[in-house]
């Protein structure tokens, strides 16, 4: 498009260097009139010319992304405002769209929009006073999403699987993660089956192809747990692992997942979603695969206690012998106690028996005793009787054993008397028939 | 169960032989086939341990196809690379 200009305004209207006609009449010389367009031109070149590219600080207002990816907001403060652009190139690497109001801090160069007439400012940097800048507003509000979802919640983390088989491994194929995580693995178990996916792990894009990498390992057959992975670098290098897209598919991934992006102190919204976070790659590692050593003592652990348990049968049969043996004596010895207690009770009761017949026998003893004791002639000694003896100690009982002259012994209670006869006995036989001699004499 | 069987696997149907050895009154044939079920297993499960090369492959393509990979054990680039 070239210069238009109307034949009124042909006169006087300046060239292009400026530089003025003589006039070729005395009437006053009609004003210089410029273009729209020259006087934006010359405008525009004298600001670009003029001021360097400078940070400017404010407060942003009515920030809008258009759908061609350039960015248009305006920065105020109570005085002024000045508005400002940043192109699709700058705009596609901020982390985040700042919010109303919010304070900034841009770089970039003032210029005039000549289409226009606008005067703004062309931004190539945007950063927000705010700490951690536009990369923690970004990583704020999509952890606020994530947390407000339940995505990072801890009650989600799922245990990793002690013994796996398969390792999928999501990382750089030619970084130094690879490298460090293949060197735990190799040496703590070298059984293991490692399946990597290769991606880039930092740049424009970084986050979907991580993305991808961790939903098709997921979709293998086999791999029981995932490890994202990524060595140290800047927010902005690490900035694929603080994507959506990456914490969706962590989130969705049938298997565990354990993070180690980074250093220690780096945390990523990759961390937050994973199952595990580790500090770093080859934390990751070690967290997956289990020492071979521990393996072995456990594998001991487990041999010692098959042993046990097998003897544990053998022993719980004997057990059960020695319980039957046991139960069978005690019930033997429980007939040869009772057998004893009946013998004891029986022996206790012919004792009693025993004592009971030798108290009455002792009774009927002692009363035939005194029976003894009145017949003995001792007693009937003592009531003043006597009994008579010949020399050889026998009784001399009748009239006719006492001849006249014969010497016997007289036993008193408490001796002999010698005793001789010096009359004529008389029995009661002698005297009966002397009284009938007598009766009849008499008669 | 076969030589392919994962770690996992036997340890866990070890530990439920154990388990069945140590509380279920058994067969003295049945406790005896248990034990060596265990055994076996242990016996596979120290002959994984005792391998030593890590196999590595890496996922290629979208239909699950794999291929084995090397990694070199050192390199050029360190941390500050790709990462």
């Amino acid at each position: 498009m070239t210069d238009h200009v109307p034949d009124l305004f042909t006169d006087g209207v300046p060239s292009r260097g400026g530089v003025d006609r003589p006039a070729e009449t005395d009437r006053p010389p009609p004003p210089r009139v410029w273009t729209v367009r020259q006087v934006n031109r010359a405008s525009r070149l004298l600001l670009e010319e003029s001021l360097p590219r400078l940070w400017v600080g404010g407060e942003v207002t009515n920030f809008r992304r258009q759908r061609s990816g350039h960015c248009y907001f305006t920065l105020k403060d109570e005085a002024a405002q000045l508005r400002c652009v940043m192109f699709r190139r700058e705009a596609s690497r901020l982390p985040a769209d700042p919010g109303e109001g919010m304070k900034l801090r841009v770089f970039g160069g003032l210029t005039l929009y000549e289409a226009r007439g606008v005067f703004q400012l062309i931004v190539s940097k945007l950063e927000t006073e705010r700490e951690g800048g536009m990369w923690k507003l970004a990583f704020d509000r999509l952890r606020a999403r994530l947390d407000a979802e339940g995505l990072t919640d801890p009650g989600r983390k799922r245990r990793l699987p002690a013994f796996p088989a398969t390792v999928g491994i999501v990382t750089s194929p030619t970084g130094a993660a690879l490298r460090d995580i293949v060197a735990v693995i190799a040496r703590r178990a070298p059984w293991l089956r490692v399946l990597v996916r290769g991606t880039r792990v930092q740049g424009v894009g970084a986050g979907d192809e991580i993305a991808a990498a961790v939903s098709a390992l997921a979709e293998v057959r086999g791999v029981d747990v995932i490890i994202v992975a990524r060595g140290g670098g800047s927010i902005e290098d690490l900035w694929g692992f603080n994507e959506e897209a990456v914490a969706r598919a962590v989130a969705l991934s049938p298997v565990p997942v354990v993070s180690g992006v980074g250093h220690e102190t780096d945390v990523t919204i990759c961390d937050l979603v994973a199952d595990l976070r580790a500090a770093t790659p080859s934390a990751a590692a070690e967290t997956v695969a289990p020492d071979r050593q521990w393996v072995g003592k456990r594998l001991d652990g487990l041999s010692r206690r098959l042993g046990r348990g097998l003897a544990g049968q053998v022993r719980s049969r004997r057990w059960w012998l020695d319980q039957l043996g046991d139960s069978l004596f005690r019930r033997g010895r429980r007939r040869v106690q009772a057998s004893r207690d009946r013998m004891d009770a029986a022996g206790l009761r012919m004792a009693a028996a025993a004592r009971s017949r030798i108290r009455r026998e002792a009774g009927r003893l002692s009363e035939a005793a005194a029976a003894l004791d009145a017949l003995s002639p001792l007693s009937t000694l003592a009531r003043g009787y006597s009994v008579p003896l010949d020399h050889d100690g026998r009784l001399l009982r009748r009239a006719e054993d006492f001849p006249r002259g014969r010497g016997f012994r007289l036993r008193v209670v408490d001796g002999y008397v010698p005793c001789a006869v010096t009359g004529r006995p008389l029995s009661a036989a002698i005297r009966a028939a002397e009284q009938t001699t007598g009766d009849d004499r008499d008669q | 169960m076969t030589n392919d069987v994962g770690l996992d696997a036997r340890l866990k149907r070890i530990e439920e032989i154990v388990a069945s050895l140590d509380s279920d009154t058994l067969d003295l044939d049945e406790a005896l086939a248990l034990f060596e079920e265990g055994v076996a297993h242990l016996g596979h499960a120290r002959q994984m341990l005792s391998r030593t090369e890590l196999r590595v492959e890496e996922l290629i393509g979208s239909e699950g196809d794999t291929g084995d990979m090397r990694v070199a054990d050192d390199g050029g680039e360190g941390e500050a690379g790709d990462g």
